[in-house]
């Protein structure tokens, strides 16, 4: 085996109709190495893996493997090659057998048959050397979101990789899978396999990497080894995202605090949500932290109308209680926008169209008929109020993330929402669209709606709320507000226990 | 597309911009298939374009014609009514039956139509408290209906008496010497359907539910009782054909309507509805049945074995369906979309 690097990407561009993605992208592996790759969602990081895992093809620029020139022009181009690739979305099959997903579409045939002893033979030592005891014949979906993320490692390492990628795979871990998975992947590394690991949290690639490529709007900007780091250049990357954040607008001078339309919730159940109770006033964003079955997400259903409350009490501000289905929350002014984009855009459908979901859709009242002419109307004002930078006919999903991000939260805008609920509103968009998006929900609270802010990204919430509540284990687990307001804190708060602030972590890494 | 130097490069913000290209409706591929077709059995066989057979063709194309349009409302919603053409023979045969037991026709007419509208409710709560797509329910109901129907008629042909009352009068007649009474409702119903389809709040909530069903229902969007009311219409508009036909024919027969739920999807899909939801197009079932139709007089014209003509409604179909996707997938590529085909 030689030293030469595995990977060079020299010059590598993309571009998705008018959109460019990657303009001129380099990368250099060494081998046995891990390299991180980190930049804001929306800077390329995705488009670069799906080049490299043949799922996407690069418009120009060359990639060598192993000291030959590669094209990689299908999925299984990439595995021939060698190189293993775990996406964002891992395609994995919830309800098929832990077997059945480390061998999808690779089955070993034994008589013309699937062999399942073959398929256990193959995968025990894997599964043993990267930690997991699980049933392999229970169904996928009853494992943990870290097993889940671990299974689907171990289904690019069955292909025996050169070249393992990984994209965000910690996205959806707390504190202690996270550091589970690390371990593993040093592991891996300690055998001489090369990883490229992307990711938009600095702190957590800084942790795991020897090497550091930062890219920004389909560039890379800077690309060094971990120790030759200097401190301001580590703090340079981490306040890339410090101006993300506007200024807050000066709300509802003319009301007087307790006069506020508010928002009462008193010893809310529900799901995993036990006797939560908190209030919130028009013109405050409210900030909601808290991990994945932290309860948080009941919440916003609760609140929403799409699940059942089992116990308490809230007051809406117009005087009712909870909405009992989604539809009454939209006839009422409460509304749901959420960054799984999934849930609230019609991709074939017009930006028009889409536009009148809540006002034609969900409302009773007004006209019988749906007029096209007044949806265009619509549309015309929603894409130069917002800045959505396209026709009213144009399909929703030819639109850039942040743009379908857009049109999502320009329908509600259209009814003049009362009670804004934002669960992770800027998920996966570019940065341009997130300033835009951060200082649109600046502008709703200051028009005088009561926002509640979900977010899994702390500086999300730190950046734009007025107070933050954090949830552990279904309970409100504090307040915080004012300077109080930092992610270490925070993190205390909703993890307690599994994270002691920021320096307990790099003394971690040292021993590592 | 070139970018200027001062604006700021944001990676992703900027969209494509709108194509200047016109665009063309949905049924123009099957409306110039239509002329083309009829223009070439014209000059084929002269004797094609007689009124007769012209009304004959029509008379054809009615019925099926109005499962499709309901069809069409199904279809867009992105679910399929396998019993429609079950529900058609049996609110034939119990409009039949009631008109035998002396009710008034017009009003047995009434209790047919609505007997459909109730299976369609019936095929609808099913789907919406037990979350089912309502192909599965349907294939459910639809034997059941059907064997109603073998029950109520015991296998025998249902002629009511009284032939030349007003009822079957109205309905066997024609407009014009040519177009059937059936025609006239057919059209007029298209015609209304389609406004109803794409310019009142029902229709654009049918579209919505079956463009993205999560999405609708997040935007607040009733979602099952769109669904509800789509069956319910479809049902309806199965027992207007039904009660039609017993006019229009003043009997029903065990057989009648056997290829109509199959006719009625194929036209849909000919005329530019899509299977995958959110898109329909009641003016496309009509020009699709009529294509379909032509077909089959086509071949019976140019004595092509009978045996044939299913062999070709089914050919035909596929061909709609090939078309349309690869239409699409050229403009995906276009569009610069094209990975996503490659992931399936």
């Amino acid at each position: 085996m030689s030293d030469s690097p595995i990977l060079f990407v020299r010059n590598v561009a993309r571009r998705f109709g008018g959109t460019v993605v990657l303009e001129d992208m380099n990368l250099v592996i060494e081998r046995g190495s891990i390299h991180a790759v980190v930049g804001e969602s929306g800077a390329g990081k995705s488009t670069l893996i799906k080049v490299l895992a043949g799922i996407v093809r690069s418009d120009s620029g060359t990639i060598e493997f192993d000291g030959k020139r590669a094209t990689i022009s299908n999925p299984n181009a990439a595995r021939k090659l060698g190189i293993g690739v775990v996406l964002q979305q891992a395609g994995l099959f919830p309800e098929r057998p832990v077997l059945a997903n480390l061998f999808v579409n690779r089955e070993p045939l034994h008589n013309g048959l699937i062999s399942r002893r073959e398929m256990e033979a193959r995968s025990r030592d894997l599964l043993r050397q990267l930690g997991l005891a699980v049933d392999v014949h229970a169904p996928l979906g009853e494992l943990g979101p870290a097993e889940r993320q671990l299974i689907a490692i171990a289904r690019a390492l069955l292909e025996n990789p050169r070249l393992l990628i990984l994209d965000d795979p910690h996205s959806a871990l707390d504190r202690r899978e996270t550091d589970r998975l690390f371990a593993v992947l040093r592991g891996l590394k300690g055998k001489g396999m090369s990883m490229l690991y992307a990711s938009n949290r600095l702190k957590d690639a800084l942790a795991i990497a020897d090497q550091l490529t930062v890219i920004r709007n389909g560039r890379d900007v800077l690309s060094k080894a971990r120790q030759e780091l200097t401190t301001s250049e580590e703090a340079m990357i981490g306040q890339l995202r410090q101006s993300l954040f506007p200024l807050p607008l000066r709300a509802m001078p003319t009301l007087a605090g307790t006069l506020r339309p508010q928002l009462a919730v008193s010893g809310l159940g529900g799901g995993r949500l036990s006797d939560v109770s908190f209030a919130a006033r028009a013109g405050e964003i409210v900030g909601l932290a808290g991990l994945a079955g932290s309860g948080v997400s009941d919440l916003i259903a609760l609140l929403f109308g799409a699940q059942k409350a089992g116990a308490g009490r809230v007051r809406f501000p117009d005087g009712d209680g909870l909405p009992k289905t989604r539809t009454e929350a939209a006839r009422r002014n409460i509304c749901m926008i959420s960054g799984e984009r999934g849930n609230g855009l019609m991709q074939d459908k017009s930006i028009a169209f889409n536009l009148a979901n809540v006002v034609v859709g969900a409302r009773d009242w007004g006209s019988r008929w749906y007029s096209p002419v007044m949806a265009l109307g619509r549309a015309a004002r929603q894409i130069e109020a917002l800045r959505i930078r396209s026709a009213p006919s144009t399909p929703a999903g030819s639109l850039s993330a942040g743009g379908q991000q857009k049109v999502i939260i320009a329908k509600w805008l259209e009814i003049g929402p009362q009670v804004v609920l934002l669960d992770e509103p800027a998920r996966g968009i570019d940065i341009g669209s997130k300033q835009e998006i951060y200082a649109l929900i600046r502008q709703m609270a200051a028009s005088g709606c009561i926002v509640l802010l979900h977010s899994r990204e702390l500086s999300e919430l730190t950046g734009l709320s007025d107070r933050i509540l954090a949830f552990h284990q279904g309970r409100l687990a504090g307040e915080i507000a004012g300077a109080d307001m930092d992610g270490a804190r925070l993190l205390q708060l909703i993890a307690p226990g599994e994270a002691e602030g920021e320096g307990q972590q790099t003394s971690r890494e040292g021993v590592a | 597309m070139t970018r200027t130097d001062t604006a700021p490069p944001l990676a992703g913000s900027a969209n494509r911009k709108p194509g200047r290209r016109i665009r063309l409706p949905a049924e123009t591929g099957a409306a110039v298939g239509l002329a083309a077709l009829v223009g070439l059995l014209g000059w084929l066989q002269p004797s094609f374009l007689d009124p007769a057979n012209l009304s004959l063709l029509l008379g054809q194309a009615a019925l099926p014609g109005l499962l499709a349009i309901g069809m069409v409302f199904v279809l867009t919603m992105r679910d399929i009514d396998l019993s429609a053409g079950a529900a058609f023979h049996l609110a034939a045969a119990a409009a039949a039956l009631l008109m035998i037991a002396g009710i008034d026709p017009w009003l047995a007419a009434l209790a047919g139509i609505a007997l459909g509208a109730g299976l369609g409710l019936i095929n609808g709560l099913l789907a919406i408290t037990l979350r089912l797509p309502a192909m599965v329910v349907t294939l459910g109901t639809w034997w059941m209906i059907e064997g109603l129907s073998l029950v109520a008629g015991k296998g025998q042909t249902i002629a009511p008496p009284g032939a030349n009352s007003g009822f079957f009068t109205t309905l066997s007649g024609k407009a014009f010497a040519v177009v059937p009474a059936a025609c006239i409702v057919f059209a007029l119903l298209a015609l209304a359907m389609h406004v109803v389809l794409h310019r009142t709040r029902f229709g654009y909530r049918v579209q919505a539910v079956g463009s993205n069903s999560q999405a609708a229902a997040y935007a607040g969007i009733p979602t099952p009782k769109v669904r509800l009311l789509t069956l319910v219409l479809m049902g309806a508009i199965a027992g207007l054909a039904g009660v039609i036909h017993v006019g229009a024919q003043g009997s029903v027969a065990p057989g009648d309507g056997s290829s109509f739920m199959l006719l009625a999807i194929a036209a849909a899909i000919i005329g530019g509805t899509s299977l995958s939801g959110g898109h329909g197009s009641v003016i496309g079932a009509v020009i699709g049945i009529l294509l379909v139709q032509v077909i089959l007089s086509a071949m019976n014209l140019l004595d092509v074995d009978a045996a044939w003509s299913t062999f070709a409604t089914g050919a035909l179909t596929v061909l709609a369906l090939a078309v349309d996707r690869l239409f699409r997938m050229w403009r995906n590529l276009r569009a610069g979309h094209g990975e996503d085909n490659l992931l399936g």
